[in-house]
């Protein structure tokens, strides 16, 4: 667990802070999002965490203690850190890149090298291919993975990723992003992730922070509840006007009630139990139709029948949210 | 008499070349090869320190190009005469070395600084953000980065140096100098050109042995070009 208490930052000769008065904990096993327009100190904040930069005022807890009760380095080989430049050695191999904390801590040279491997295989990497080339062999996408690996090496509890798939295409990054999930949902890091685009912010997030100018912190929540429930003009601009749709990709179709199967011909258009509800919609409106089939699984009709859902109760559910939303009901 | 003596003498006189292979011209060779090493050597030792040194601190680059900057501009014989009138030093070896230590000042800073700045700050970052020390750093990251330029420093250096120490025969330096200014002075062809070919042959086969180094200290980039 990360807690910030009270934490605040201003550069020597500026008068105005960077982060301002920030308090907020970040669960263990989470990935928690800063996010926020430039100038609202997200990567400051996150490198106050390993103390590459140190608060002005207030401080950083982790797993309860003070990050302070040890030195900035000893403290830095625990904590994973990717950056989106990478900043891979290009002097050194990929798996010497890999295993550069690991060395720091004087593992023995076996299991450095069965660590390596197992991470480059991880993150998708073939090790016999790659172990041996230097960085500058490598596409970016690639660079990214080794970098995402070389963070996770130690196998610290906790990593700080700065825009960590910010350097690649938009589909390499879209692909790094579910792998990494992936990878999260068995390594269960407490992870803080910086990042200045609110649909990453909004995909990766288990928690988001949105910061504004000047460092303070606008609202932190889960992204449902805050783009559901946007607690002030800024957040409500910040995640944009499509708030209502972006909430709908969050939403999975197993999660609404359907209705009955029964009756509902194959001319319907196809929906499945995993799809985003905003997918489901889109094939609606697409089909034409104001009702889809729901069948078990997630792209596949071979699937169970679970039953039907209307556009409309996709609707009432948006609507509801917006309706709590100006009554200040916060469900 | 003497351009008599001139024009009779044939270009090259093959005979004294093998007379005198082993007693004069192959200790001359060597003589030079040491000066050059010895005097490269210690600029070396203190142009690493200062170069980093000054890396860090940028204010005293400044001072430092100039300073080294000055000495590079001396014309050769005017600062041999200058230390050879320092009783301390006097004439012979040891005037020479201070001067080529302190020709190759300059470019051997200069290098370790552009070396340094040459590498990416998100590679220190990252170095840093995982835990390595200041020193960690500087000799893992910063300085085996730096070293192709740094060898292209030494290469710049010792080119030079080897030029300059063969003027330093004339205060008794000794090295392949000694071959030509006893070959002018006796009117002697062979001895002239025999120095004049190994002075230039040295330069060229150092060159060459340290553009081979500079590239296999760089293995990394010849693997972003296969």
């Amino acid at each position: 667990m990360i807690e910030f208490r009270e934490v605040s930052k201003t550069y020597e000769g500026s008068d105005s802070p960077v982060v301002n008065d920030l308090s907020f904990e970040i669960p263990e096993g989470e990935i928690c999002v800063l996010v926020g327009p430039s100038g609202c100190g997200k990567t400051t904040s996150m490198r106050m965490v390993n103390r590459l930069i140190e608060p002005t005022n207030g401080e950083i807890l982790i797993d309860g203690e003070p990050n302070t009760a040890m030195s900035g380095t000893e403290l830095r080989r625990k904590i994973g850190y990717a950056i989106q430049q990478i900043g891979l050695f290009p002097h050194r191999t990929i798996a010497e890149n890999v295993g550069t904390v690991p060395g720091l801590l004087d593992w023995q040279k076996k299991r450095v090298t069965d660590r390596t491997d197992s991470l480059l295989e991880l993150v998708g990497l073939d090790p016999g291919q790659y172990r041996d080339r230097y960085p500058v062999e490598l596409s970016g996408g690639q660079q990214q993975r080794v970098g995402v690996a070389r963070a996770m090496a130690a196998d610290p509890p906790i990593m700080l990723m700065d825009e960590p798939f910010g350097a690649v295409d938009p589909i390499t990054r879209d692909r790094l992003q579910d792998e990494f999930l992936n990878i999260q949902k068995d390594i269960r890091k407490t992870i803080v992730f910086v990042t200045h685009d609110i649909d990453e912010a909004i995909k990766m997030g288990d928690k988001i922070a949105i910061l504004e100018e000047g460092g303070v912190l606008a609202q932190y929540d889960t992204p449902e509840n805050i783009l559901a429930h946007p607690n002030s003009d800024f957040v409500s601009s910040f995640v944009g006007a499509d708030r209502v749709l972006k909430r709908l990709s969050l939403l999975k179709v197993g999660d609404m009630d359907l209705d009955p199967p029964n009756g509902y011909g194959d001319s319907l258009p196809s929906l499945y139990e995993q799809m985003s509800l905003k997918d489901a919609l889109s094939e609606m409106i697409g089909a034409g139709e104001d009702r889809g089939v729901v069948y078990a699984g997630a792209a596949t009709t071979s699937g169970e029948k679970r039953g039907s859902l209307t556009i409309d109760s996709i609707r009432k559910l948006s609507h509801r949210a917006e309706v709590e939303n100006l009554t200040g009901n916060d469900a | 008499m003497r351009s008599l003596a001139l024009q009779a003498q044939p270009l090259i006189d093959w005979a004294w070349i093998s007379a005198n292979l082993s007693d004069e011209i192959w200790p001359a060779v060597v003589g030079h090869i040491f000066l050059c090493s010895l005097s490269i050597g210690i600029a070396l030792v203190i142009s690493l320190p200062v170069g980093v040194l000054v890396a860090r601190y940028r204010k005293a680059y400044a001072p430092v190009v100039f300073f080294t900057g000055f000495l590079f501009s001396i014309p050769s014989l005017a600062f041999f005469a200058i230390l050879v009138a320092v009783p301390a030093i006097g004439i012979g070896f040891r005037a020479v070395i201070i001067a080529l230590v302190a020709y190759s000042l300059l470019v051997l800073i200069r290098n370790v600084v552009t070396g340094i700045d040459s590498v990416p700050p998100e590679t220190i970052d990252a170095a840093r953000g995982m835990g390595l020390t200041p020193s960690q750093i500087l000799f893992r990251v910063e300085l085996p980065l730096a070293l192709p330029v740094i060898v292209a420093g030494i290469r710049i250096a010792v080119v030079t140096v080897i030029g300059i120490a063969t003027i330093g025969a004339y205060i008794d330096g000794g090295g392949i100098g000694e071959l030509i200014f006893n070959g002018i002075s006796r009117g002697f062809f062979t001895q002239v050109i025999v120095g004049a070919v190994l002075a230039t042959a040295l330069a060229v086969i150092a060159d060459l042995l340290l553009l081979a180094m500079e590239r296999y200290l760089r293995p990394w980039a010849r693997a972003g070009r296969a």
